[in-house]
């Protein structure tokens, strides 16, 4: 039976099978005459490959590189752009670079012919950071400054501003890498049946996956088949770097003519695939004589690696994000996005959101420090409120919640009171963050680019299938989807299917990134069932299929990134309690509160499991996830090394919701996947500087980082 | 394919590891993970193995004349329960890994991978642990810190196997054991620290300092120890800063991807002042 409210929590349909392992993964699957892949990799930053020595291979063996890319086919994998090829193209441009790969049936057979692989090459001058890559040391990788983009936002009038500053105050404020772990590492399996290629992967977005690899086969879309496997997490890892692996895997799948499974390893999967964009934000900011601010300059920079991927996006969203749930007068920020020789970097979990937000947060923290005030009651002056205008120049649709989410998040934490009892550099303190999340594509990209379509069906027994391409990653979906539809169409959830799409079923509602699916598809689910119940008698079999809708009033020019960025807004508020020991610089975590406006919660615990998990995320990205990119390389390459919290980091959180609906979402809700991630990173930065009396500029804030910061 | 062996006792063992020095393997969780190799492939080992995991005769721990005998097989788990065993290598045992590492890996496999950075280690140096080594010839008895020779290496012949482990009875007033670990479970040493004391009518009658993951082996300094016996809360409060001198010289930690040599110098010295101010506010 349907319960009484939407967000009354159900059981979600996954439950079982996933808790009692039941779940198939790609690696669980089997196939008939699977053959196994490894890529072979290029292990140098920057060289010109001048020989490949090869092992005579036995039967059934291949060593598969471009020279067998179909003939009209591409050497070229097409995501936003086309720069990242499928094999290196004689020249390996970061460390890992693939290169070939590698299949046979048998695994111990293929691992014994890697070994007795030697790639030759001719050294290359690399570059890895923000600086020499802006600096041009080894000359060009992109464009004409190694930047694949260069933006400005202008919002008021900032020479002006700079005009009526009585001080300025400068700041340096960065972030590092970030890992993904996924549980489920990157797997897929290929394979060339009569003409068509069936890939099955773990993946966030299959049509992207039949468009990456279209040209590189020189076939029609309709000739590649992607079928989600079951997904074991993702994060916005598997959103572009499935295409990296799928490109080289379907051709070999059409040169070998036998499923191929490529599954990476652990140690694999956190040396050679994409991580979140290392950030840096340098600040000028001007105040008054009361302390307010009159302009501020801030120039962004994302290191983005050796192709382009989708760093350009996230640098939208980065800057963006610079002025959050800020009503600033007079900004102007520059982003650009910095090609290197590192390791190209890609989407994740908040998409330059948490970037531009830490880095804004961290900011406005060290002007209230300055001038004597506690940073929560400073950065509140400066709320932004409905009719404001945001940094892009749109206009604030949004009733904004952000007072009342404050006041339960203080009464929770008991913060004006802590705040007392614990002097600055006391070794205790309480950090604060705001934060908000737009809540689908950037500007005008679901009206242009993306085009949703969705279907659903009623078959002769009374059962409806949806059909639409947004996956199941752990995020809920299979039991969301269902859910909005079973109160429309008034059914038991159990007569409803949502299944892994199969591109060649299903219609593109698009990927499943940028917090959009049950906002913007959920949408399209509430539309479709209310049309379905309409029609319900019509016959004994109906289908009905429903298109994108954009917003009325949001305008948005992509040339000039002027108007309104998102349709709509989640809200956050989060608090951290820390102490820290003195003679460790060890933190220890004291509590967490968060309050977050979600539109309305369509099942309470699935968003409290988004929360939990978003928010300890966004903790270990601030205190723990350690990655340093050393000799052109990950440093911290296994689980041994590279740190995420576990349940004794981070003991006890409390987090509220309230209630704010958007009237484009269904049933009120929007967007929250990645708005959970984006600020606690800040709130726990912010409360170690406030017990250790210091400014803190970047994360990880490691013990060591800590105490260099106290003896400083 | 890796040759191994599953002996039905020890002296089948010893004559295994004679013949043919198979690497023995009790737990296996430092040795499985070291040699893993691709999914569905077998572990790379580069010799035979030798499991002795089952072998009953390693599987005692109990009291005797010359102190608590840990055998070979004994799982951390089981020295984390064991009432008779001394505080401090309790507290060790209980922050290594994971409980299920914990209910598989074994002390000796812990001494035998000869790793500075070995939490159980740091403290069985302070407790001028020993160990058995028992071949087909006999047996001899090592102290801990002769046994491991540098990082990776260890004092153990090629015929040998390590039958047990002997901590010498020993009574401490005060026992301080503290591991800064990456994070705060199932973490790997960044540095641990272990200091014990006794004290008898206001004067330090027995004290052992040790410091793990910050050189090439544990260390710690019976010439320094030597210079704290006898003293009182008057000449310890006149020697603070000479102590912390004499271990400043002696602590060389590196940097890698887990800490930085900075840190885990000063964090040990920090310790270290931390347990002799104490001292001297209860002596």
């Amino acid at each position: 039976m349907m319960t009484k409210k939407i967000s009354d929590s159900i059981r979600r349909v996954d439950a079982v099978d996933k808790a009692g392992g039941y779940t198939q993964y790609i690696s669980d699957m089997s196939f008939d005459e699977l053959h196994y892949g490894r890529l072979v990799r290029g292990l140098r930053s920057h060289a010109r490959i001048t020989h490949i020595d090869l092992p005579a291979l036995p039967d059934g063996y291949y060593f598969i590189t471009k020279d067998h890319i179909p003939e009209g086919g591409k050497n070229e994998i097409q995501q936003i752009g086309t720069d990242w090829p499928v094999f290196a193209d004689d020249e390996v441009t970061f460390y890992g670079e693939t290169i070939g790969i590698l299949v046979g049936p048998d695994r111990e057979k293929v691992l014994e012919i890697e070994r007795s692989i030697s790639i030759e090459y001719e050294k290359l001058e690399a570059v890895f950071t923000i600086d020499d890559g802006l600096a041009m040391k080894t000359g060009l990788i992109n464009g004409t400054n190694n930047t694949y983009a260069d933006y400005h936002l202008n919002k008021g009038d900032v020479d002006a501003g700079f005009a009526r500053a009585d001080q300025i105050i400068e700041d340096e404020i960065t972030t590092g890498f970030q890992e993904h772990l996924y549980m489920e590492p990157q797997g897929m399996v290929a394979q060339y049946v009569d003409g068509d290629y069936i890939i099955t992967a773990s993946c966030q977005c299959p049509f992207y996956l039949r468009k990456a690899v279209a040209n590189v086969l020189n076939t029609d879309k309709e000739h590649i088949i992607v079928r989600q496997a079951v997904t074991g997490g993702a994060f916005g890892g598997k959103e572009h770097f499935p295409d990296i692996i799928a490109a080289p895997l379907v051709v070999a799948a059409r040169v070998v003519g036998k499923p191929i499974q490529v599954v990476f390893d652990r140690k694999d999967d956190i040396s050679f695939t994409a991580k979140r964009h290392p950030s840096r934000g340098i600040f000028r900011t001007g105040l008054d004589k009361e302390g307010n601010i009159v302009a501020m300059d801030v120039d962004v920079t994302i290191n983005a690696g050796a192709y382009m991927s989708c760093s350009n996006i996230v640098l939208q969203r980065a800057i963006f994000s610079i002025n959050s749930v800020y009503d600033i007068p007079n900004v102007h920020v520059r982003g650009r996005s910095v090609a290197t020789n590192a390791f190209p970097s890609d989407a994740f979990r908040g998409f330059g959101a948490p970037q531009g937000i830490f880095l804004a947060e961290m900011h406005l923290s060290h002007i209230a420090s300055h001038l004597g005030i506690d940073p929560a009651s400073y950065k509140q002056r400066y709320f932004i409120s409905k009719g404001d205008t945001t940094i892009t120049n749109g206009l604030m649709h949004d009733e904004v919640k952000l007072p009342l989410m404050l006041e339960k998040a203080a009464e929770a934490s008991d913060l004006y009171e802590k705040q007392r009892l614990y002097a600055t550099g006391s070794g205790k303190g309480m950090g604060v963050s705001f934060y908000n999340h737009g809540a689908g594509f950037t500007g005008n990209g679901e009206k242009e680019i993306i085009k949703a379509r969705l279907r659903m069906k009623k078959h002769r027994n009374g059962h409806v299938d949806i059909l639409l391409s947004n996956v199941e990653m752990g995020q809920g979906l299979q039991t969301t989807f269902p859910k909005i539809a079973a109160a429309i169409l008034e059914i038991p959830m159990e007569d409803i299917s949502c299944d892994n799409p199969d591109t060649s079923i299903v219609p593109d509602s698009g990927p499943t990134v940028a917090s959009r699916s049950l906002m913007v598809v959920g949408k399209l689910v509430e539309r479709a069932s209310q049309q379905l119940k309409e029609r319900w008698d019509e016959s004994p079999e109906v289908e009905v299929e429903v298109k994108y809708i954009h917003p009325e009033g949001c305008q948005w020019d992509q040339e000039t990134l002027q108007g309104d960025a998102y349709p709509t807004y989640g809200w956050g508020v989060c608090i951290v309690e820390v102490e820290v020991d003195p003679a460790t610089a060890e933190v220890e975590t004291k509590g967490i509160w968060t309050v977050h406006d979600v539109g309305i919660a369509i099942d309470e615990m699935i968003v409290h499991g988004q929360v939990n998990g978003g928010v300890i995320q966004s903790l270990g990205y601030g205190s723990l996830e350690k990655l340093e990119y050393k000799d052109g390389r990950f440093y911290q390459n296994t689980l041994a090394d590279y740190m995420i919290p576990t349940s004794m980091d981070f003991p006890m959180m409390s987090s509220q919701l309230v209630d704010n609906p958007y009237e484009n979402g269904p049933f009120g809700a929007k967007g929250l996947g990645e708005l959970v991630f984006d600020g606690a990173s800040a709130a726990f930065a912010d409360a170690v500087q406030q017990a250790i009396g210091k400014n803190i500029n970047r994360i990880p804030v490691t013990p060591e980082y800590i105490m260099e910061v106290m003896n400083s | 394919m890796v040759k191994t062996y599953r002996p039905e006792n020890l002296q089948e063992a010893l004559r295994i590891r004679r013949e043919t020095h198979a690497v023995p393997l009790a737990g296996g969780t430092d040795l499985m993970v070291r040699y893993r190799s691709w999914a569905g492939t077998l572990p790379k080992f580069p010799w035979p193995v030798l499991f002795i995991n089952h072998l009953t005769e390693l599987k005692t721990m109990g009291l005797r004349e010359d102190g608590l005998h840990i055998g070979a097989g004994v799982t951390l788990s089981e020295i984390e329960r064991e009432m008779e065993a001394p505080q401090a290598l309790r507290a060790a045992v209980s922050e290594m890994a994971a409980p299920a590492l914990r209910n598989l890996g074994t002390l000796a496999g812990n001494i035998c991978n000869a790793s500075p950075a070995g939490d159980a280690v740091c403290v069985l140096y302070a407790l001028d642990a020993q160990v058995v080594l028992t071949s087909l010839s006999g047996a001899r008895t090592v102290s801990v810190m002769d046994f491991i020779t540098g990082p990776g290496r260890k004092d153990l012949n090629d015929d040998e196997l390590m039958t047990d482990i002997i901590i010498p009875h020993a009574n401490f007033s005060h026992v301080s054991y503290r591991k800064v670990g990456t994070r705060k479970a199932n973490a790997l040493s960044k540095m641990s620290f272990c200091a014990l004391a006794k004290t008898k009518l206001g004067r330090i009658d027995d004290v052992r300092i040790a410091f793990g993951a910050v050189g090439p082996t544990v260390v710690r300094s019976w010439e320094t120890e030597k210079k704290l016996l006898g003293m009182d809360a008057d000449d310890l409060k006149d020697h603070l800063s000479a102590i912390h001198d004499d271990y400043d010289a002696m602590i060389h930690p590196i940097d890698d991807q887990r800490s930085t040599a900075v840190y885990r110098k000063q964090v040990s010295l920090n310790l270290l002042d931390q347990f002799l101010q104490n001292l001297v506010k209860e002596l």
